[in-house]
């Protein structure tokens, strides 16, 4: 238990589901694969599906997969995956003992730290935030947060991981791949940034998370971009989202059992076509919210469904990446409640990953204040499931016995030894008195965190990659600007 | 000479509490004088050290190990000041918890603050008798008289204390503080200053002497 090991120390976790529980909701998963199938929209995926056993209707693209396969794919996963950083130092070991956070990602809305105006996301965001994550202690894998929507289309998700590359030496796990074209390019720039292929394959300093759609169906261009990504030896999360109530039943167990077997369908296909492929099982069951129709991200119900995920990837003996969000508009209170609900249940639980913070409008809006506060929250849970023991040293019956009754245990060298482990230290949370705090401006949380974005911005070095690099992923850039889709250009 | 006045400072910033009254005994047999020794070695020690907590670079644990460092090595070196000297000092303060109240800790941290900051601190303990308080001052003639209360029943002792000191010495200060004192309560019994937390009441203090 090295205190100095990157990413969360876990040492408590609570449990939802027992192993009789486990053991059910695998077993109805199978039959769930093997009964109804799941839709397969991918015409290879279907023909790798064939011919390996399946019974695959071309018509309706349904593939039922026999249980065998699926636990010949579970036999090949990997238990353990190092996500590397540009700088070893950040080398996040999805080892079971470890949780990890990553930022949240994808958004496509910015509110402008500096004007405060709502608009479309760039690529300037993008290099902001990659610089705050790579500054935050709670923060242990970068997700590029937001769109460069401001770029040319058909090289967006390419400029996000440029962006990303240069302005943090953090892992990077970009977001769903959605043609094969797409995972080349990605797949290139992150041979390029890690110094070559044999390099990347050694210590993969990008991975990808995909999604599945429920319920049950598989997106053609996901998963063959999924295949090409195993392939290339890019670690892959395959990612569930049923909603409970909407795409899922509305019992959180229900939709487990969905999410579940539209990963390990998933895969499945990534095993047969890559055995021994890097795979992290992943789930985000948020809710619908059935007064507003959005997707409850902080709710304590997308918190258990993340917990139950998380035992249930760890019941296969596989790291788990689980979700969190929040529907809040604007950082602060609500947006803390939903963070510190999202994030407690499954870290409390034991999740290797989870992504992610710092954006709000269920993960569709940036706000950098956001990323700083939830930073804090993670800070906070990190000390809560660290874990606690009863040996010679932390009941401290010496020390008990020298200070007596009645006296403080201030000056004892037990104290100097113990408070920096044992207290967490807050950063932007305010334990002031009244007075000190309003006679330094009565600062709310938010312009807290405002100050502390300023500081990382105007402070906060990150060591450029080589200019060759730079100038190689440039070229790679330049290269897919040419228009894709059947020569239909993307250009704006 | 200066060699020893730097250990002992060295020996505060190093919070070598255990230790350091035994550098201060070798300091006098070498003859130091045990005026530069305190004004040059301890009390530029311990101004580092709350400067330090101050900034927030360390913690209150480290910042009470200096100040008992300093102690320790005070009570050797005191007594060997010649008579009619005195230490430097930002001025007296008389410190103590108030009748009925045994709550020392809040009371502790105010006077460790004071006493990094260069006041010189005589600290009378909890459940002070509002008599002794009125005593004490008379014989020290301090430059603060400070007072804690953790209970609304304890608070108005301090008030006990405050109305006859006024009238005998007019030019003596009194800081109060405590969970349930407020600004308005401190102002209502005629108290000079209040602070919500120890590290204010150092601020606090060094308006008052001004």
């Amino acid at each position: 238990m090295s205190a100095m090991s990157y990413g969360i120390q876990r040492g408590i976790h609570f449990q939802v589901l027992s192993d009789e529980d486990l053991e059910r909701i695998h077993w109805g998963t199978l039959h769930v694969l093997e009964k109804i199938g799941v839709q397969v929209d991918s015409p290879t995926c279907r023909k790798l599906l064939k011919d390996n056993g399946c019974e695959v209707d071309e018509k309706t693209r349904i593939a039922k997969i026999p249980s065998h396969l699926v636990e010949e794919a579970l036999s090949k996963k990997k238990t353990s995956i190092t996500l590397a950083g540009r700088n070893p130092k950040y080398d996040a070991k999805l080892d079971m003992n470890h949780s990890h956070m990553t930022a949240n990602g994808n958004g496509a809305v910015a509110v402008d730290f500096e004007t405060g105006a709502r608009r479309p996301s760039t690529k300037q965001d993008l290099v902001k935030s990659s610089r705050i994550i790579d500054a935050l202690q709670n923060v242990h894998i970068h997700w590029p947060m937001v769109s460069s929507t401001d770029q040319q289309a058909s090289t967006v998700h390419l400029h996000d991981l440029d962006a990303s590359l240069n302005n943090t030496e953090k892992h990077v796990m970009y977001e769903t791949a959605v043609t094969i074209s797409d995972a080349k390019g990605l797949v290139e720039m992150g041979y390029i940034a890690a110094g070559g292929e044999k390099e990347y394959r050694r210590r993969p300093i990008t991975s990808c998370l995909q999604c599945t759609y429920a319920p049950l169906q598989h997106d053609a261009g996901v998963m063959d971009a999924s295949l090409e990504l195993a392939k290339s030896g890019v670690p892959l999360v395959f990612f569930g989202m049923p909603q409970p109530g909407a795409t899922g039943p509305a019992t959180l167990v229900g939709s487990l059992v969905v999410g579940n077997a539209e990963v390990l369908s998933a895969l499945t296909m990534t095993q047969l076509a890559t055995p021994g492929a890097s795979v992290i099982y992943g789930m985000g069951n948020a809710p619908l919210d059935m007064r507003t129709t959005i997707r409850a991200g902080g709710s304590p119900e997308h918190a258990l469904s993340s917990a139950m995920a998380t035992e249930l990837a760890h019941y296969y003996g596989m790291p788990s990446c689980v979700g969190v969000s929040a529907t809040a508009k604007e950082p602060g209170d609500q947006a803390v409640l939903e963070y510190y609900t999202g994030c407690v249940g499954p870290l409390l639980a034991g999740a290797d990953l989870m992504c992610g913070i710092g954006l709000l409008e269920d993960s569709s809006c940036l706000f950098l204040e956001q990323i700083v506060i939830d930073d804090e929250i993670v800070g906070a849970i990190s000390r809560l499931i660290r874990g606690e023991w009863a040996d010679d040293v932390t009941m401290a019956i010496d020390v008990i016995e020298k200070v007596g009754p009645g006296k403080d245990f201030l000056a004892q060298r037990h104290t100097l030894q113990h408070m920096r482990s044992e207290f967490f230290m807050p950063n932007l949370i305010d334990r002031r008195s009244f007075d000190a705090w309003s006679q330094d401006g009565s600062k709310s949380l938010r312009a807290r965190a405002r100050d502390k974005v300023k500081t990382i911005l105007a402070t906060h070095k990150v060591p450029a990659l080589d200019k060759d690099i730079q100038k190689k992923l440039d070229g790679v850039i330049e290269k897919y600007k040419k228009p894709m889709w059947g020569g239909e250009s993307k250009t704006h | 000479m200066e060699d020893a006045v730097k250990r002992l400072k060295d020996a505060v910033l190093n919070y070598e509490m255990e230790t350091i009254a035994d550098l201060a005994k070798q300091a006098l047999k070498d003859g130091v004088d045990p005026l530069v020794a305190i004004d040059k070695g301890l009390a530029e020690g311990i101004k580092t050290v709350g400067e330090r907590f101050g900034r927030g670079e360390i913690y209150l644990p480290e910042l009470v190990m200096g100040a008992e460092a300093m102690k320790a090595a005070l009570a050797v070196l005191e007594p060997a000041v010649p008579k009619g000297q005195h230490r430097a000092s930002a001025g007296m303060v008389l410190i103590g918890t108030v009748q009925d109240d045994i709550h020392e800790i809040g009371k502790n941290l105010v006077a460790t603050l004071l006493a990094s900051n260069g006041f010189e601190v005589a600290d009378l303990g909890v459940n002070v008798p509002s008599g002794d308080f009125l005593k004490k001052v008379d014989e020290s003639k301090p430059k603060v008289l400070a007072m804690s209360a953790l209970m609304t029943t304890t608070m108005p002792r301090m008030a006990e204390v405050i109305a006859p000191l006024k009238k005998k010495h007019k030019d003596i200060k009194v800081l109060v503080g405590g969970a349930p004192v407020t600004d308005t309560y401190a102002k209502e019994i005629g108290a000079d200053g209040y602070s919500g937390d120890a590290s204010g009441a150092v601020d606090v203090a060094k308006k008052i002497v001004r």
